[in-house]
């Protein structure tokens, strides 16, 4: 085992941090909540730095990395809170390079930033595996989608649909006056729409595999965010109780104040360890839905109990808005519920309870 | 043992909730919520108008401070009553305020404020937190110097809630810099629009506006010197025994339960069937129950005359961490949808309020006294552990 990044990583994340803080300040990000819009300042930035390539081949214009590269750009960005679709854009680019054959030309048109694809997934019904969209022989859609993530920003939506050949992945135009976005407000204070499809044009690019990897990569990459809010909650919160004193003493002296702290950094450590055992497992193409839906339901119990620990060692100066605290808290638990709340995931594991517990 | 409540109780549970849903109307919630709790407004000026006349808001003081005298129990199961209908039953202001000044005002100062308060007419926001006090409050600096005729005050508060919407601030000074912290701390009140004090804002996670407060040579006449120069430590850790009955109260709680699942049987009805599912409201239930025992536990130690610090400690934290709890799992079972804020509209489940709730769950950890403070009042006061 080799739990670390190479060195060619380290610089990598070393070089995102320094761009992003000097790019990303958190009175951006919150003109981007207030008023309701995607920083799309920082996108272009993203992609005409070659950031957003960095998983794919250079052939078609990338960084020649795979998913831990994904992660490594994810964590940066959520650190910040930015409000871009990168899990979104990855998570459909991802799929479509390596589940979706022929569609190079619209990755590369993604990666050279003159597209942006965001997946489409969840119906009324809430599920990840059946959809009712319906796709006509033709190609029009009709029916609707909810908590379409950056849909009114996006320029296509990757959506999965059945057709005549069955459940698959349809490559939309989201300008096509057939597509609608009303948006929704969230916790998460990110653009979220529901989106109606009323006849829309689109293509079929994917089978009922790839609809099931583009769950699976999603999931996977929406726990790097969830590692990313623990991370910067802990962080902040280690740094403000050493900082700030009470009784003549800094809190961090306080053994309750420690053992709060101590949870919060034991939650950190196992999920790093397990979302990029993930990533790497996603990368040498074993990674199962087991596997996947364990990490996320890992993640999403374990982010709300950090931040909200974060919340307690700050006392009052963490629960304003003028404190960068609560980001990680909306957007943390916002996410927990995004693409399989732990309860859903936790369904999946049930299915293979007789299985063998592993243990090395 | 008697796990009952009597006949008198339960009659007057039934007026309290006869008088809510005369008085529940989108309108008196709605400037509720415009007015964040502070009163006034047409409505709510109406609505306290009527609960006084049914004597309800001093019910449990002692007759010789005004009140009825009555059991503390009557004031417990208003409070819960009004808590699972979201009905306003008293600010800090009444709750906090008058009670202190009935204690420890003078005659002159009861007849100045009370009637005021009582109409209505006066609002108090209480400023004692600062900056550099808040858990070790006693460390409060906001200096007030002696003048002829009063006092000036330099300093700033923070967390100084509802100050912008009060006509008066409940102001915690100090007057002595020599000797042990906690003795040269005195109580004053201070009309908000006096020249010198300015307040700004500061908008919370939760959406409710807090604010901080600042003093530059604001003038305190010598008449509004609550209680003992130097006494103000006192009046602070002083509470009317009958109002603690009401903290952590379980009404929000079961309200929020309720309210889960109506919306999972009109709007998600097979969640509802799933095993799953029900096993986690189960354990809700559950969870329910075990904090209403440490809450009546609590309320009826008080009721009794008797005062156990461990108890009132035990019901503030479980409280307030089942806020947490209960909402974290509750929007977990919405799924996406328990993110939805009410401006989602009908989308939303039970207007966004598992979430709302959710985002306010810390307050009420770190304040009123930080859960790890209580967890050390339980080990010392409650078991009897060594400090
Ligand atoms: C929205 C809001 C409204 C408020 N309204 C009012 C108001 O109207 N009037 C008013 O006067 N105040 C008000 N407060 C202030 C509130 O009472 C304080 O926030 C509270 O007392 C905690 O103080 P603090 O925020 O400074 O936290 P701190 O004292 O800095 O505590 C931070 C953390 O350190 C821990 N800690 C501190 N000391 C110890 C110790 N000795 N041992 C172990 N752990 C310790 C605490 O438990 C906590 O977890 C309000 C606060 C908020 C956020």
């Amino acid at each position: 085992m080799d739990l670390d990044y190479t060195e060619t990583q380290e610089l990598l994340r070393d070089t995102l941090r320094g761009f992003l803080e000097a790019e990303v300040p958190f009175s951006q990000v919150r003109e981007c909540e207030i008023e309701k819009r995607s920083d799309d300042k920082l996108w272009a930035q993203l992609v005409e730095h070659g950031y957003l390539g960095l998983p794919f081949p250079s052939t078609i214009g990338g960084g020649d990395g795979g998913f831990v590269e994904a992660g490594i750009l994810i964590e940066e960005v959520s650190r910040r809170a930015a409000v871009v679709p990168i899990v979104e854009v990855l998570t459909a680019a991802i799929t479509l390079q390596r589940h979706c054959p022929g569609s190079s030309e619209v990755v590369g048109d993604i990666l050279n930033g003159s597209a942006i694809v965001v997946p489409a997934v969840l119906e009324a019904n809430d599920s990840f595996d059946s959809f009712e969209l319906a796709a006509s022989a033709d190609g029009a859609l009709r029916g609707e989608k909810r908590f379409v993530d950056y849909a009114a920003v996006a320029t296509h939506h990757l959506v999965s649909a059945v057709g005549a050949e069955g459940p698959g992945l349809y490559l939309v135009d989201a300008r096509d006056p057939a597509v609608k976005c009303e948006p929704i407000p969230t916790l998460g204070r990110t653009p979220q729409s529901v989106v109606r499809y009323d006849g829309a044009a689109s293509i079929r690019v994917g089978e009922r595999d790839a609809a099931a990897a583009l769950v699976q990569i999603g999931r996977a990459l929406t726990c790097v965010q969830l590692l990313a809010c623990m991370d910067a909650s802990l962080e902040q919160t280690v740094a403000y109780t050493n900082v700030r004193e009470q009784f003549g003493r800094p809190l961090s002296t306080f053994q309750a104040v420690q053992h709060h702290a101590a949870d919060m950094g034991m939650h950190a450590e196992s999920s790093r360890f397990l979302v990029y055992e993930a990533l790497d497992c996603l990368e040498r193409d074993v990674a199962t839905d087991e596997q996947i839906a364990v990490t996320k339901a890992s993640l999403s119990r374990a982010v709300p109990d950090v931040v909200m620990t974060g919340h307690q060692l700050h006392g009052g100066q963490g629960y304003i808005e003028e404190n960068d605290l609560y980001f990680f808290t909306i957007r943390g638990k916002d996410r927990a519920l995004a693409w399989g709340t732990a309860e859903e995931c936790l369904e999946i594991v049930a299915a293979n309870v007789e299985d063998k517990a592993q243990w090395l | 043992m008697e796990f009952c409540w009597q006949p008198e109780y339960l009659t007057f549970r039934d007026e309290v909730e006869t008088f809510i849903h005369e008085w529940r109307t989108p309108e008196l919630l709605k400037e509720q919520r415009e007015r964040e709790g502070a009163g006034g407004g047409p409505i709510l000026t109406r609505y306290y108008e009527a609960l006084q006349e049914k004597g309800w808001m001093k019910m449990c003081w002692p007759p010789d401070l005004g009140g009825e005298g009555r059991n503390p129990i009557y004031r417990f199961i208003m409070v819960e009553t009004m808590e699972y209908w979201q009905m306003p039953y008293g600010n800090l202001t009444y709750t906090s305020v008058a009670p202190a000044l009935a204690l420890h005002g003078n005659d002159e100062q009861k007849k100045r404020f009370l009637p005021g308060i009582w109409d209505g007419d006066y609002t108090f926001a209480i400023g004692y937190s600062e900056p550099n006090a808040g858990t070790d409050l006693a460390a409060l600096r906001t200096r007030a110097e002696k003048v002829d005729g009063g006092w000036i005050v330099q300093g700033q508060k923070i967390w100084t809630s509802l100050a912008a919407q009060s006509t008066h601030i409940w102001l915690a000074v100090r007057t002595d810099t020599e000797g042990p912290k906690h003795a040269g701390i005195s109580l004053m009140i201070v009309e908000t629009k006096t020249e010198g004090i300015t307040i700004r804002p500061l908008p919370t996670l939760s959406g409710f506006v807090t604010y901080e407060t600042f003093y530059d040579n604001v003038f305190i006449p010598d008449e509004n010197l609550i209680g003992p120069l130097n006494g103000g430590w006192n009046i602070i850790m002083h509470a009317l025994n009958h109002e603690r009955v009401g903290l952590s109260p379980t009404g929000n709680l079961a309200r929020n339960y309720d309210l889960l699942v109506d919306h999972l049987k009109n709007k998600a009805p097979e969640k509802l069937k799933d095993p799953v599912v029900r096993n986690r409201l189960a354990e809700m239930k559950m969870q329910l129950q075990r904090h209403r025992a440490l809450a009546i536990r609590n309320a009826i130690t008080i009721a009794q005359d008797d005062v156990s610090p461990g108890q009132a400690s035990m019901a503030k934290i479980s409280g307030s961490e089942l806020r947490y709890r209960m909402t974290n799992t509750a929007m977990d079972l919405l799924g996406r949808a328990g993110a939805l804020t009410d401006e989602a509209g009908d989308l939303a489940a039970s207007d966004g309020r598992q979430q709302s709730t959710w985002r306010s769950s810390p307050i009420l950890r770190f304040g009123g006294g930080t859960n790890e403070v209580q967890r050390s009042i339980i080990a010392a006061r409650h078991l009897g552990m060594s400090r």
